[in-house]
């Protein structure tokens, strides 16, 4: 190992070394592997930078997130798949030679250079992994992922150049990142420079192009396409064609003279808006071209989330809620009346502008009542409610020495029954991160980074959806959700099968090892810089694996959760995340051990994230190695051992995603097939012409591999539905089933590989559905999987004999289900597990599959229940620590520890039109319960009211299939 | 700690100049510096346009302001002291309905007026006194059996024989030339005029305690002058009391006749006199408030059922064998634990409508104080507790409350048949 001073040098070569090998052993047959190793063999320059190395700021701390360049491709290709392929491409086929030719140049020339930057090997290493798009881009046209971009559009337009009809403007966001540039190995002397370079435009001006016109031949030139670069942002957002002219980027106007001057000042990755001027007469594409059309929404804009993170446009975030009240203050008790400065007490304070400002001007409130009440009633102040005009706001207090720390949110997002769990993680979190809240707000430098925190904070409680891009189509979020997902003092936790497991946790458990070659101690012969505590990985906002003790998973947790790195990482958005930062853990800072004293030293927390993968590392330095000075940076070693880590877990990325698209065990059913039949059949009438819904639930079937039928669609439905899916996709076994009562009309037409269902009949379901549900047509269905190939079921005949036969064998085949009777009644769980510090409920996909207009809602309102069942248990906790110490008689004592508590709820369709009926309803319950015995559990259950559940024997099941 | 645990505090002073009116509860006041204190955050607080509803400390201590009619200002301080469930929403709640019916009590002794429009802080003390032991029953809370203060509907028997006394009760309160009459057993309304019924929901209980505290005080009849604080908070009443037995009351609200004596001697023999076996009958109900025709299964511990449209409710804890025995589970600790866990349901589950006489401003209040059911997107129906000494079951139908403690042993899942069982019993069998 290295020591501080020459590190510099020798580390590169090795984890350059070590990144090429790595890519070497994992190749595809791709020639990426070899082309890196050749690059490597000849390196020794010292240029070689990773592309986060800029963002490292003085003390240390890095915060460096690249989405990936599949972001936009993937947008696009999936509105390929919605089916647009009469579009074709026609090629001036000298254009075209000009770009192969001029990517080869460059890719020989660069190969001669041999410049083995880092960033490169990290490109080509991205690139190896989407092999088809790589070959698609050798050949500068078209690939199989990607559009047939139609890449010179209106050839004549085009030749005849001056002629052309009307000139229309188009706006273009262009996703770019200099700093993966790969500095010179661009050909400038063609003149393409950082337009060529970094947006993938070719522009060859008419001197050089000799045959064209003279007469435009002046030094301003007008900025005309020429060519697109494969792989390149502009060919990739689609839209920019051969012929238009760069007009403006970012509202700035460009011209051949000054685009190389714009261009440069683009400091980081960030996204820019093109204006071009297109020749195209946008009707007549629109006639005859409707990928255009299709394409002018393509790129979707970098998310607000991203944004936010990067720290780009939080003004104008906290604009849009200045007036909803909320505030954070750091307030100081201790009154020094010798400051000659104004508003001495407020040590901090966010934000400054808006409703915030009235909440500031009674800040002698919360000071009194923190200094009063604890001698008045014996307690710290933990919260108060206000009313500002129409707006009830719920104050949160933390006192930490002579400092009281105030956060005001409003009620309508922050229940005052959860409030002080809210304020318990930032409270936490900045301890993390900080050390104290002393240390956090106290120091002056501190305070941008504490707005940010604190923006961040504020958004996502306050405004979630504008953090969501596709905030238009999803449903409203669900607060409650949030709030009691993240509140849980644990990790959303993923069961992977135990072959994958065992593979996940060999792979972290070989680099927590430390055990890298040349990293070894003894291979330098120094004391290693950092010891390895332990890492947990997460896939997609998944925990896969943890070696982490439960309070540092904690922490760690926290952390990602509140710079919303968990969903960052499950919508596919992130190229490269590499995050380090000193932190404190809590459990390691307060030594809660007693007997044993944890060796001194600092901690190091390091993220990195590589498309769905993320994994953080706990580091300690000091200990038995070697202390930390100052505040180091991170450290290139480490962060490309995870990054080869990452890659190597790759491989199981399939398997994993296998388990993802399983159907969900326990199987699940969606409560709008708990409905009477009207509804859903009103509803899907009404739909079947615009049919959005109807298309995502034959996109649902098609996702899932799970048989599922939604008995409320059939009847007049089922026709309708088979051939939209077996359009859709020929090889899917998810099948749905026209199952109404005993008529079996599914079979037919479906694809060899489904599996028929056995459809689950309703006639022996005790059915309290109140008015509808009784008859054969009627009432609802249920999900249930199928483990897929091991059971195929080639003998449906669709009679109910045969159908409950077939429901006992497939009980034989494990088909897990949480509920007992004819019919699986369960919509939504969540266990947690205390000790480790993990919970498991259903995958956002599983609960994606189950869409339905009612289902949600439900899931809303089963969080919010939630909350408060957690609270009630929450409230409990203190009294029964206290069980052994004298109970007090008679008033105070409360209702005692809660073991278990469940509400019922009855749900009625929205729009209910029918005068003459009354509304069908369905009731649910909604349960939780908290073990102590034999592991301490907290488990919550919602599931249809009809079939008297005993959750012990639910919870039983659940847990023992939770393999950890 | 200057407040004990689980000792409530009770503080008024006018809200213009900040002077005590008055402070009961807990066995040592509160310092005035602490007084003066917790007045000046609210009043500071108004002053910005903030209006400071209430505050919570560790171990559940609770302070809760509130500002009538913007002179008087009541601030509610409890100790707290002990967790568990009931320690801080349910708190909130109790100590919030606390505040309105002290309000409640004030207006029904003084009358509107004289607590608006303060001339003479030093009259106004003085005359306060006389509210004091009605506030201090409020405050106590003590009387086992009365939830009325707490739920806002009226504290019922069901009488063996109720058209009787329906008779009887009609034609005492047309004679008094009222048509505001009621019959008082136990402390609880057995039976009442139509009229009686029309009050508020507010009214109807504070009048209720103020019968209590005078049968209490064991004197044959009184005439005692009240206001209506939502009826009519300016005007004066006359409620006339008449102690018909020993536990049995019949009341009429008048206007200047008939005078106490002449009714007194006038009308209570002549429409009472032959009731009077029938009312040792009522009175034997005693506590249980249903009569014996109604079987509640022994596995209940205690009930309350609210009728939600009479706003009337009636409640028993059930003294058998069963758990007699059992230290954890007095009566008084079922008392408690059923008044918890109603106050726990309607705090978060069922929002508790109370559409006559509410004003608005008191509405705007009470969503803010519950706001917890409003982020249901479904509507809860039912709910149900297990904690280590009893199970508690809630449900709630259009017309109906229901809250029971229900023995440990009976299996959770039974719960449920349990409760709608007990309450199509009780109403197939009284009408309730």
């Amino acid at each position: 190992m290295a020591t501080a001073n020459p590190r510099h040098c020798a580390e590169k070569s090795i984890s350059s070394r070590h990144t090429d090998e790595e890519a070497a052993q994992s190749d595809e047959g791709s020639d990426c592997g070899s082309t890196a190793s050749s690059f490597s063999s000849s390196d020794s320059s010292d240029d070689l930078e990773p592309e986060w190395l800029d963002d490292i700021q003085k003390n240390g701390e890095l915060f460096y997130l690249e989405l990936s360049e599949g972001e936009e491709e993937a947008a696009l290709a999936q509105q390929v798949n919605q089916g647009v392929s009469t579009n074709h491409v026609r090629f001036s086929e000298k254009e075209a030679e000009i770009i192969t030719e001029q990517n080869k140049k460059q890719r020989c020339g660069s190969r001669a250079k041999g410049e083995p930057t880092l960033k490169k090997l990290a490109r080509i290493l991205r690139r190896k992994r989407r092999p088809s798009q790589r070959r698609g881009g050798k050949d500068g046209c078209k690939d199989s992922s990607s559009p047939p971009a139609s890449i010179l559009k209106n050839q004549q337009g085009q030749r005849q150049g001056v002629t052309v009809q009307q000139q229309q403007l188009k706006e273009v966001c262009v996703y770019l990142n200099p700093k993966r540039l790969g500095g010179s190995s661009t050909p400038l002397c063609d003149g393409g420079g950082l337009l060529e370079a970094l947006l993938g435009v070719v522009h060859r001006p008419a001197w050089s192009r000799g045959q064209e016109d003279p007469a435009v031949l002046t030094r301003e030139e007008r900025l005309t396409v020429h060519g697109l670069i494969p792989n390149s942002p502009a060919i990739k957002c689609g839209q920019i064609l051969i012929g238009d002219a760069l007009v403006a980027v970012d509202d700035v106007d460009v011209t051949s003279e000054n685009i190389e001057r714009v261009l440069s000042c683009i400091p980081g990755p960030t996204q820019v808006r093109l204006t071009l001027e297109t020749v195209a007469p946008l009707d007549r594409v629109s006639a005859g071209d409707t990928s255009l059309i299709r394409r002018t929404k393509a790129s979707p804009p970098v998310s607000q989330l991203v944004r936010l993170l990067w720290g780009e446009d939080t003004a104008e975030l906290q604009m849009s809620i200045s007036h909803i009240p909320h505030i954070v203050m750091y307030l100081s008790l201790k009154l020094d009346s010798t400051s000659p400065q104004e508003e001495e007490e407020v040590l901090y304070q966010y934000p400054v502008s808006g409703a915030s400002s009235q909440l500031k001007g009674v800040r002698g409130i919360f000071i009194t009542l923190c200094d009063m009440l604890e001698n008045v009633t014996g307690g710290r102040i933990i919260s108060s409610s206000l009313l500002l005009g129409k707006h009830l706001v719920h104050v949160g207090y933390w006192k930490e020495s002579n400092n009281l720390l105030v956060i005001g949110l409003p009620a309508e997002r922050v229940p005052l029954l959860y409030l002080q769990t809210v304020v318990g993680d930032v409270v936490r979190t900045l301890k993390v991160m900080y050390g104290s809240l002393d240390s956090a707000f106290c120091k002056a430098d501190h305070a941008p980074r504490l707005d940010h925190f604190f923006c961040l904070f504020f958004q996502q409680l306050i405004q979630p959806s504008r953090l969501r891009e596709d905030s238009s189509s999803a449903p409203p979020p669900d607060i409650s959700g949030t709030l009691f997902l993240d509140g849980l003092p644990a990790v959303r936790w993923l069961t992977l099968p135990p072959e994958i497991k065992m593979e996940v946790d060999t792979v972290l458990s070989d680099f927590e090892s430390s055990d890298f070659g040349e990293m070894s101690e003894d291979f330098f012969g120094l004391r290693r810089l950092y010891i390895i505590l332990g890492s947990c990985l997460f896939y997609k906002s998944y925990l896969i694996a943890n070696h982490l003790p439960k309070e540092d998973l904690l922490d760690v947790c926290l952390y990602c959760q509140h710079y919303c790195l968990l969903p960052l990482a499950s919508e596919q958005r992130v190229g490269q995340l590499v995050i380090w930062r000193e932190v404190f853990p809590q459990q390691r800072a307060n030594g809660a051990t007693p007997g044993y004293s944890q060796p001194e030293g600092r901690h190091f927390l390091l993220i990195v994230g590589l498309r769905h993968f993320m994994q953080c590392v706990l580091l300690e330095a000091g200990g038995c190695a070697s202390p930390a000075l100052g505040s180091p940076g991170p450290d290139c070693v480490y962060i490309d051992q995870v990054k080869a880590t990452l890659l190597q877990l790759e491989v199981l990325e399939p398997g994993i995603e296998e388990r993802l698209n399983a159907p969900p065990a326990p199987c699940l059913s969606c409560a709008d097939w708990f409905l009477p039949a009207a509804t859903a059949r009103d509803r899907l009438d009404s739909l079947a012409s615009s049919s959005p819904v109807f298309s995502k639930l034959a996109g649902a079937v098609k996702a899932s591999s799970s048989g599922y039928r939604a008995r409320t669609l059939f009847g007049e439905k089922s026709w309708r539905a088979s051939p939209q899916r077996s359009l859709s996709d020929s090889g899917s076994e998810g099948q749905m089933d026209a199952g109404s009562g005993s008529s079996s009309s599914a079979a037919p037409g479906l694809s060899p590989h489904s599996t028929p269902d056995s459809a689950r009949k309703l006639g022996g379901r005790r059915d309290s559905l109140g008015s509808g549900g009784s008859d054969g047509s009627g009432g609802s269905g249920g999900l249930f999987k199928i483990p897929r190939m091991k059971h195929p079921n080639p003998f449906y005949l669709g009679t109910l004999k045969k159908t409950l036969t077939e429901r006992e064998t497939e009980e034989m085949y494990n088909t897990m289900k949480l509920t007992s009777g004819a019919e699986n009644t369960l919509f939504h769980y969540v266990l947690m597990e205390t000790v480790q510090g993990i919970f498991i409920a259903p995958t956002h996909r599983e609960v994606a599959q189950l869409s339905g207009s009612i289902h949600p809602q439900l899931i809303r309102n089963f969080h919010h229940c939630c909350l408060s069942i957690r609270a009630a248990f929450q409230q409990s906790l203190p009294a029964r620590s206290r069980r052994a110490a004298d109970r007090p008689q008679g008033g105070g004592w409360g209702l005692g520890p809660v073991k278990e508590h469940g509400v019922l709820f009855q749900c009625k369709p929205e729009n209910w039109t029918d005068q003459k009926k009354p509304a069908p309803t369905m009731t649910y319950w909604v349960i939780g319960r908290m073990l102590l015995e034999p592991v301490p559990q907290e488990f919550y259950v919602c599931f249809h009211d009809s079939v008297p559940e005993v959750p012990v024997e639910m919870a039983f099941r659940l847990s023992f299939g939770l393999a950890l | 700690m200057m407040l004990q645990d689980g000792a409530t505090q009770l503080l008024c002073l006018t809200a213009s100049s900040g002077v005590p009116l008055f402070t009961r509860g807990a066995s040592k006041q509160l310092p005035f510096s602490v007084i003066g204190s917790l007045n000046g955050v609210h009043m500071f607080g108004g002053g910005q346009g903030v209006v400071l509803t209430c505050s919570e400390t560790q171990g559940g201590g609770k302070v809760v302001w509130r500002l009538f009619q913007d002179s008087v200002i009541l601030i509610a301080v409890s100790g707290g002291g002990d967790g568990g469930v009931g320690s801080s929403k349910e708190e909130e709640a109790r100590l919030q309905r606390l505040l309105e019916n002290v309000w409640g009590c004030m207006v029904l002794v003084l009358g509107l007026d004289e607590l608006v429009n303060v001339r003479n802080v030093e009259r106004l003390k003085r005359e306060l006194r006389s509210c004091f032991s009605l506030i201090d029953e409020l405050l106590e809370d003590k009387q086992e059996g009365i939830l009325g203060n707490l739920t806002h509907c009226a504290d019922s028997l069901v009488p063996p024989n109720p058209a009787l006394f329906q008779e009887a009760v009609d034609g005492f309160a047309q004679a008094a030339e009222s048509e505001f009459g009621c019959l008082v057993v136990h402390g609880r309304i057995a039976t009442a005029t139509e009229k009686w019924w029309r009050l508020a929901p507010q009214e109807v209980v504070l009048l209720s305690a103020l019968i209590r505290s005078h049968s209490a005080s064991g004197s044959a009849s009184c005439d005692y002058p009240i206001f209506l604080p939502h009826g009519s908070p300016t005007v004066a009443h006359r409620l006339l009391r008449f102690q018909l037995l020993p536990g049995a009351d019949v009341c009429v609200l008048c206007g200047p006749t008939p005078s106490l004596h002449g009714a007194e001697t006038g009308l209570v023999g002549r429409f009472w006199s032959p009731l009077v076996e029938t009312l040792r009958e009522c009175l034997a109900v005693g506590e249980r408030c249903l009569p014996g025709s109604v079987s509640v299964r022994p596995d209940v511990l205690a009930l309350l059922l609210i009728n939600r449209e009479t706003r009337r409710a009636v409640s028993c804890v059930r003294t058998s064998n069963y758990h007699y025995d059992d230290p954890l589970l007095s009566r008084a600790r079922c008392w408690e634990l059923l008044k918890l866990f109603y106050i726990f349901s309607t705090s978060r589950y069922f929002t508790q409508e109370e559409p006559l006489c509410v004003s608005t401003e008191e509405k705007a209040q009470r969503s803010n104080t519950e706001d917890f059911p409003l982020g249901f997107s479904h509507q809860p129906q039912q709910c149900y507790l297990v904690t280590e000494e009893c199970k508690s079951y809630g449900l709630q139908t259009p017309q109906h409350q229901l809250f029971l403690l229900i023995l440990p042993s009976v299996p959770t899942f039974a719960l449920r048949t349990l409760a709608t069982q007990t309450l199509s019993d009780i109403v197939a069998a009284t009408g309730f």
